[in-house]
């Protein structure tokens, strides 16, 4: 059999629901509920209602056992063809740009003409579990086959303490340390000023604010539950305002504040992923091209690499492959999943003894052009929803490119566990 | 013709409150034909919280559209206010809801504002008593986007034998392929009362629907309504009639089947009990 050439995909369009602070508006809402409405909302906008797509990828961070089949269960429940065969993906904040690349991986390879990649999460409707210790007692009773044996054991084995609940913790399982408190080191060893993470903070607000007021997110997201704009935005900040908050990651010295971080979020997103012929088939046209994609890992325990840096491990990489430079990009899409991480990651690139030491380059990536770093906003006005936020980006960045005409962009997307992930669309 | 428009939803409770006197002489004279007072609630932005509720007991995905039945769970306490109203020819209490039939022209949001209009209207025999209906008419501004008509039996005097059912027309409901198994709590009465606020003591336990000649609490109809269409949102387009006979009662707790079949223009569905197979609903969606 001969060898087919991977074929062009092309970002059809995306659609997500506003992203909001925990415990606000979406208190009540499920995931596969919040995740349901983005994908209808694609649906609608796309002309997809009762018609199967190739294939369905979606995930969520913080997710029940029951959501096991999450994704399946979503297309079930929306407007696409039941017919749609979906599967879960789960790679931290990584999950909705991940399940791009495996959707557009099934098409380049000719398995599928077309795909649907998204994410949701939920902070407010949690996974609490049952203790753990209680859990494992339950599950030794459960083995016992005398139930008077049974009672017994339970009996013996039960402690007060047991029924308090396992909470979720935002924590990295080998180093015990919360994302925020990993990435106060990072700013630390990178030297990331106070200032010049607000100022990025205060960028990103202006920005997504402007995108908002100038109709521009009109054709990229659809009200829920009475939300029309994300509720995250806060148009009218200051440096000032800014300033005045304490520092909550770091200590007393940190810089890192409750605005330079996002805060915990609810939503969703999908993007609509296809061939051009697809496209074109039921009318529609396509945004901008799915080029390549890389993702990186590192040892943020032994080696002690900053845990949300590895981003800058897997683009010299992608680059490499492509023949092209950092500076070759119209549009930077960096997750700004904290002011300090973007700065950082920003920095490592313009560093020669690190590009050396660590990326093995005999020269660094160099600096980019801030202008073209996040022009409609990232994710410290949006907020992040973990695994909504790969298809907001990806979504937001083949419109750019299809506004332009032409040009190439690049994405990038830092994950739990030192894990990066990303991505070059062009047009 | 008379309005009577309820400035905030009366609680529910004052509601049977009411109803129970209804069953006693104190109720006064009842009268032999409907009121022609149209009741009406001004529109009004729906409860995000209360909806969320509503779908989790009936298990709809909460996409921000509202469900078919929701309209019938916002105008609740006008059915109340209209069926105990002074001179109703029937006490409430007793009455039976035998046919709910809803007419979407199309899906409302969360966000927009519902307003609401219920009245009584063409009362004739029955085979077992007199039956009539409720009309339920939502609009968002000017435009009704749902039209709901309730039919309600008094079984008793007035009856008119010859109109027993014709078993020989339409969709035959027990051939229909049962694809689903539902397991109903024993308390599903009373999680369906504190979402829809209908507090009707069949529903709620088992003694006090004993009280009405019930062997154990009752599922409410439009739950069950609510439940079938939940189970085949995918299949129903913007605009639809959705038709339900209620059959018998379902005795909580239970085991359920649901049964459904396409058509070129709808689909027909039934809910029946999952070990005698006899029926509890049988539902049509006509598309368009």
């Amino acid at each position: 059999m001969p060898a087919k050439a991977p074929r062009p995909v092309w970002v059809i369009g995306g659609n997500r629901i506003p992203f909001v602070r925990s415990n606000g508006p979406y208190s009540h809402a499920s995931n596969q509920d919040m995740f349901t409405a983005a994908v209808d909302g694609l649906a609608d906008r796309y002309g997809l209602a009762g018609e199967p797509v190739g294939d369905f990828a979606g995930g969520a961070v913080l997710k029940f056992a029951r959501e096991l089949n999450l994704s399946r269960e979503v297309v079930l429940g929306s407007k696409l063809a039941p017919e749609t065969p979906a599967f879960d993906v789960g790679q931290a904040c990584g999950t909705g740009l991940e399940a791009a690349i495996l959707i557009a991986n099934k098409i380049a390879l000719g398995q599928i003409d077309s795909g649907i990649a998204g994410g949701t999460d939920t902070t407010s409707d949690a996974p609490i579990e049952l203790n753990e210790d209680l859990r494992q007692t339950l599950m030794d009773v459960n083995r016992i086959k005398d139930p008077k044996k049974q009672a017994f054991t339970l009996l013996k084995k039960f402690r007060p303490g047991m029924v308090k609940p396992e909470i979720p913790v935002n924590r990295e399982a080998r180093t015990g340390l919360s994302m925020g408190e990993h990435t106060a080191i990072t700013a630390k060893e990178w030297n990331i000023t106070r200032e010049d993470q607000d100022q990025l903070t205060f960028e990103s607000h202006q920005k997504l604010a402007a995108a908002w007021d100038s109709g521009w997110q009109d054709d990229l997201v659809s009200p829920y539950l009475g939300v029309e704009v994300d509720g995250n935005l806060r148009a009218d900040t200051s440096m000032e305002k800014l300033a005045k908050l304490k520092p909550v990651f770091g200590g007393k010295d940190g810089t890192m504040t409750a605005a330079n971080s996002t805060p915990l979020s609810d939503g969703a997103s999908a993007v609509l992923l296809g061939t051009e012929e697809w496209a074109k088939e039921r009318g529609l046209t396509p945004r901008a091209r799915f080029v390549d994609a890389e993702t990186a890992a590192i040892d943020y325990i032994v080696k002690q690499e900053g845990l949300l840096l590895a981003p800058v491990y897997a683009v010299p990489r992608m680059l490499e492959r492509n023949g092209l430079k950092l500076q070759d990009f119209d549009f930077y899409e960096i997750h700004e999943a904290f002011a300090a991480q973007t700065l950082a990651t920003l920095k490592a690139w313009e560093d020669p003894a690190f590009c050396k030491s660590r990326l093995g380059l005999a020269k660094p990536l160099g600096s980019i052009d801030r202008s073209k770093l996040n022009v409609k906003g990232g994710s410290l006005a949006a907020a992040h929803p973990f695994a909504a936020t790969g298809g907001r980006i990806v979504a937001n960045l083949a419109k750019l490119l299809e506004e332009k005409g032409s040009g190439r962009g690049l994405i990038s997307i830092c994950a739990a566990g030192g894990q990066g992930v990303v991505a070059i669309l062009e047009r | 013709m008379a309005n009577v428009e309820l400035k905030r939803p009366p609680g529910a409770g004052g509601l049977y409150l009411k109803a129970a006197i209804g069953m006693t002489p104190l109720a006064g004279n009842r009268k032999k034909e409907l009121p022609d007072t149209v009741f009406s609630l001004a529109p009004k932005a729906v409860d995000v919280d209360k909806l969320s509720g509503f779908c989790r007991v009936t298990e709809h995905t909460l996409t921000g559209t509202l469900p078919p039945v929701y309209f019938n769970v916002l105008a609740f306490p006008l059915h109340m206010a209209l069926l105990t109203s002074n001179g109703f020819p029937f006490p409430v209490i007793g009455l039976v809801h035998v046919q709910n039939k809803i007419e979407q022209s199309r899906p409302a949001d969360v966000s927009e504002e519902i307003g609401l209009q219920v009245s009584a209207t063409n009362l004739r025999p029955h085979a077992k008593g007199r039956q009539f209906d409720v009309i339920t008419e939502a609009r968002v501004g000017d435009e009704l986007v749902s039209k709901a008509t309730s039919t309600y039996l008094r079984i008793g005097g007035g009856g008119d034998k010859s109109l027993a059912d014709d078993k020989s027309a339409g969709v035959d409901y027990s051939t229909l392929p049962q694809v689903s198994e539902w397991r109903l709590a024993g308390d599903l009465g009373r999680r369906y009362a504190s979402v829809s606020g209908d507090r009707n003591p069949i529903h709620m336990h088992d003694l006090t629907a004993k009280a009405f000649g019930f062997p154990k609490a009752i599922a409410h109809g439009m739950w069950t309504k609510a439940r079938a269409l939940a189970a085949i949102d995918n299949k129903l387009p913007d605009a639809f009639t959705a038709d339900a006979a209620f059959k018998r009662p379902i005795l909580l707790p239970s085991k359920v089947t649901f049964g459904v079949a396409e058509r070129a223009d709808g689909l027909d569905f039934t809910v029946r009990n999952a070990k005698k197979g006899t029926p509890h609903l049988d539902g049509s969606i006509v598309n368009g």
